[in-house]
C-alpha cells in the first residue's frame, strides 16, 4: 500500500467514524423520544452540543493527568477506528487483527480512570470503580464470543472474516453459523455501551453521571465525541463478526444503525441494575449462552 | 473603588504560565464567534435547583407534553456540565449559600433563570425573615419567568427568549459577576456575615480570563484576603480548590 493512501485513510476513517457516530447518537435520541411519545431533538443537535461544549469560555482542569486521560480516551478510539475495516477503506486492518482491536478498546476506559482519578470527586471515583467492574463483567462473555468466532472462521484477521462471510451469502454470515454466540455478542456489546440496564457507572440520579461529574466544557465535549466513537465501534465490530460486514456503504450503514437501534430500544424499557446484579447477570446469562455456543461450534 | 491600588491588601496576580490573549477582531474570528453563539443558543443544558413549588411545572415541560428537547434543552446533573441554573421558587438564606456555591462551579457562558414570583420579589414570602427577596442582588440573573407558578408554556417561552438573547450576544450577565464581584459579594456578606467566602477563587478566575472590571475589587473583597493568602501558599490561586467539607458543614 502506498504511503499517501494510508495517510488519507488514517485521516478519513476516524472522521467518518465521528460523523456516522453523530448520526447514530441522533438516531438513538430520536428513537428514545419517539418511544416516550416526544418529538425529540432537531437534526443537528449532537453537533450543536459538541460545538457548544468546545466553545465554552472558561475551563476547569484538575491537573496534567486529567488532560492526559481525556487524550487517551479519544486517542484509543481513533487508533481503534484505523483497525476497523469499512467498505472501501482497510487502513491497518490487514496488519492488525481482532485481538489488537480488543486491546485498543480498553485504552479509553483506562484513560478515563486515570483522568477522573485526579478530579478527587467521590462520585467520579465510585463511577470509575463501577466502570472497571462492569468491564470485568462484560469482557468475559465478549472474549468467549471472540474466541468462538476466531474458531469458526479460522482466523482473527477482520478483512478475511468479512470476505469469507460475503463469499457465502447470508447462510455464511456469523449470525446463521453461530446464532448463540451472536446473541451473547449482542448482549455484551450492549453492556459495553453502558446503557440501561447496565448503566451502573453513569447512573445520573445516583452518582451524578460518575466519571463525567467533574467534566466541564471541552472535557465533556471530548466525552461526547467519545460516545460517538464508542457506539460506532461497538456496532461495527458486531456487524463485522456476525452480519457479514459491509458490501457497500448503504448496506453497511443500514446494518450498523440496526444494531444501534436494537440497543437503543432495549435501553428505553429497562431500569438500572445494581453493580453486583450486573456482574451476576452478565456472568450467568450471556456467558452461559456463549459457552453453549462455543460448545456447539467445537462439536461441528 | 476605581483603582486597584486603593486596596493594597489584595495580592498581585500569580502567573500560571498560561496567558489568556485578547481576541483579535478579524473577519474569521467574528464568523467563528457567530457560529459558536448559534450553537450555544441551540444547546442548553439545565441544572435544576428545585427549591419551591415551581419545580412541579418542569416535569411536564421536559417530558412528552411539551418536550423541551425540541429546543435543545436537556437536563444535566452537575453544575460543571450545565449552562443554565434554573432556580424555581423561594430562596431561603441557607439555600442561597448552596445556590452561590453551585453557580460559581459552573463554567461560563452560564445563565441564571429565576422562575416564580418568589425569586423576583419574595412573592408570598416577602415578609419572611428567612428568605432572600431579590435573586439578582446576589447573582446576575439573565431572565425571570414570573407567575405563581408560571405554566410550562411560560417556561418554554422564557427559554425561547433566552435563546434569542444568546444568539444576539446579549446574554453576558455571567461576565457581570466577575466585573462587579464586589457588589455581589457585598450583598452576600450582608446576609451571611463578614466571614462568608466560597472555595472558588473568583478574583483569580476573573484575572485569568481577563474579566477584571472596575468594581471587581472593593471594600468587600478585602475581607477575602486571608483566604486568598491561603490559596497562594498552596500555589493554587488560579485554580479551584475542592470544598473542605468541615468548613461547609459548619455553615
Amino acid at each position: 500500500m502506498e504511503w499517501y493512501t494510508l495517510l488519507i485513510e488514517f485521516t478519513l476513517m476516524p472522521l467518518v467514524a465521528f460523523v456516522v457516530g453523530l448520526a447514530m447518537v441522533l438516531m438513538m435520541r430520536r428513537l428514545r423520544a419517539r418511544i416516550e411519545r416526544r418529538v425529540g431533538p432537531p437534526l443537528l443537535q449532537p453537533l450543536y452540543d459538541v460545538i457548544k461544549l468546545y466553545s465554552k469560555k472558561t475551563q476547569i482542569s484538575h491537573g496534567a493527568l486529567h488532560d492526559l486521560g481525556i487524550m487517551m480516551v479519544i486517542g484509543g478510539y481513533i487508533a481503534a477506528e484505523v483497525f476497523l475495516p469499512v467498505p472501501g477503506m482497510m487502513g491497518m486492518a490487514r496488519e492488525g487483527d481482532l485481538i489488537t482491536l480488543i486491546y485498543l478498546m480498553m485504552v479509553p476506559s483506562l484513560g478515563l480512570a486515570l483522568g477522573v482519578g485526579q478530579c478527587a470527586n467521590p462520585n467520579g471515583s465510585i463511577g470509575i470503580s463501577r466502570a472497571l467492574t462492569s468491564m470485568l463483567a462484560y469482557d468475559v462473555p465478549f472474549i468467549i464470543v471472540v474466541a468462538g468466532a476466531i474458531m469458526v472462521y479460522g482466523t482473527s484477521n477482520l478483512p478475511t472474516i468479512i470476505e469469507m462471510q460475503q463469499a457465502g451469502g447470508v447462510a455464511a454470515w456469523g449470525i446463521s453459523v453461530m446464532p448463540l454466540l451472536a446473541i451473547a455478542g449482542l448482549i455484551s456489546t450492549h453492556a459495553m455501551l453502558a446503557k440501561e440496564p447496565f448503566e451502573v457507572y453513569v447512573a445520573p440520579a445516583e452518582i451524578a453521571t460518575g466519571p463525567m461529574v467533574e467534566m466541564s466544557g471541552k472535557y465533556l465535549g471530548a466525552l461526547f465525541v467519545m460516545q460517538c466513537f464508542q457506539i460506532y465501534t461497538v456496532s461495527v465490530i458486531f456487524v463485522t463478526l456476525f452480519l457479514g460486514g459491509g458490501e457497500n456503504w448503504l448496506f453497511f450503514l443500514l446494518k450498523i444503525f440496526a444494531v444501534a437501534a436494537i440497543s437503543s430500544s432495549v435501553t428505553v424499557i429497562f431500569p438500572r441494575y445494581k453493580t453486583d446484579q450486573v456482574i451476576r447477570w452478565l456472568w450467568k446469562w450471556p456467558t452461559g449462552i456463549a459457552l453453549l455456543g462455543l460448545a456447539m461450534v467445537m462439536m461441528k | 473603588m476605581s483603582e486597584e491600588k486603593t486596596f493594597p491588601a489584595i495580592p498581585p496576580a500569580v502567573s500560571t504560565g498560561i496567558a489568556c490573549e485578547t481576541k483579535k477582531d478579524s473577519f474569521l474570528q467574528r464568523v467563528m464567534d457567530g457560529f459558536a453563539e448559534f450553537c450555544r443558543a441551540r444547546s442548553l443544558f439545565i441544572l435544576h435547583y428545585c427549591t419551591g413549588c415551581g419545580a412541579i411545572e418542569l416535569p411536564p415541560a421536559i417530558t412528552s407534553r411539551f418536550d423541551l428537547e425540541r429546543l435543545g434543552v436537556s437536563p444535566m446533573v452537575t453544575p460543571r456540565q450545565a449552562d443554565i441554573l434554573l432556580i424555581t421558587g423561594y430562596v431561603s438564606i441557607k439555600t442561597l449559600k448552596r445556590i452561590i456555591l453551585t453557580y460559581e462551579q459552573m463554567q461560563g457562558p452560564k445563565y441564571v433563570i429565576g422562575i416564580c414570583s418568589c425569586t423576583v420579589n419574595g412573592g408570598m414570602y416577602w415578609n419572611s425573615y428567612a428568605t432572600a427577596k431579590q435573586l439578582n442582588e446576589y447573582l446576575p440573573v439573565d431572565m425571570y419567568i414570573a407567575g405563581c407558578m408560571p405554566r410550562p408554556e411560560a417556561v418554554q417561552e422564557g427559554l425561547k427568549q433566552l435563546r434569542e438573547k444568546i444568539e444576539s450576544g446579549e446574554a453576558n450577565s455571567w461576565e457581570d459577576y466577575f466585573k462587579r464581584y464586589d457588589h455581589y459579594l457585598g450583598n452576600q456578606q450582608h446576609l451571611f456575615g463578614d466571614d462568608w467566602h466560597t472555595p472558588t477563587d473568583v478574583i483569580g478566575e476573573a484575572r485569568h480570563y481577563d474579566l477584571l472590571g472596575d468594581e471587581s475589587l472593593g471594600e468587600h473583597t478585602v475581607r477575602l484576603e486571608k483566604y486568598l493568602q491561603h490559596h497562594q501558599e498552596l500555589g493554587l490561586t488560579n485554580v479551584e480548590l475542592e470544598p473542605e467539607n468541615k468548613e461547609l458543614m459548619e455553615r
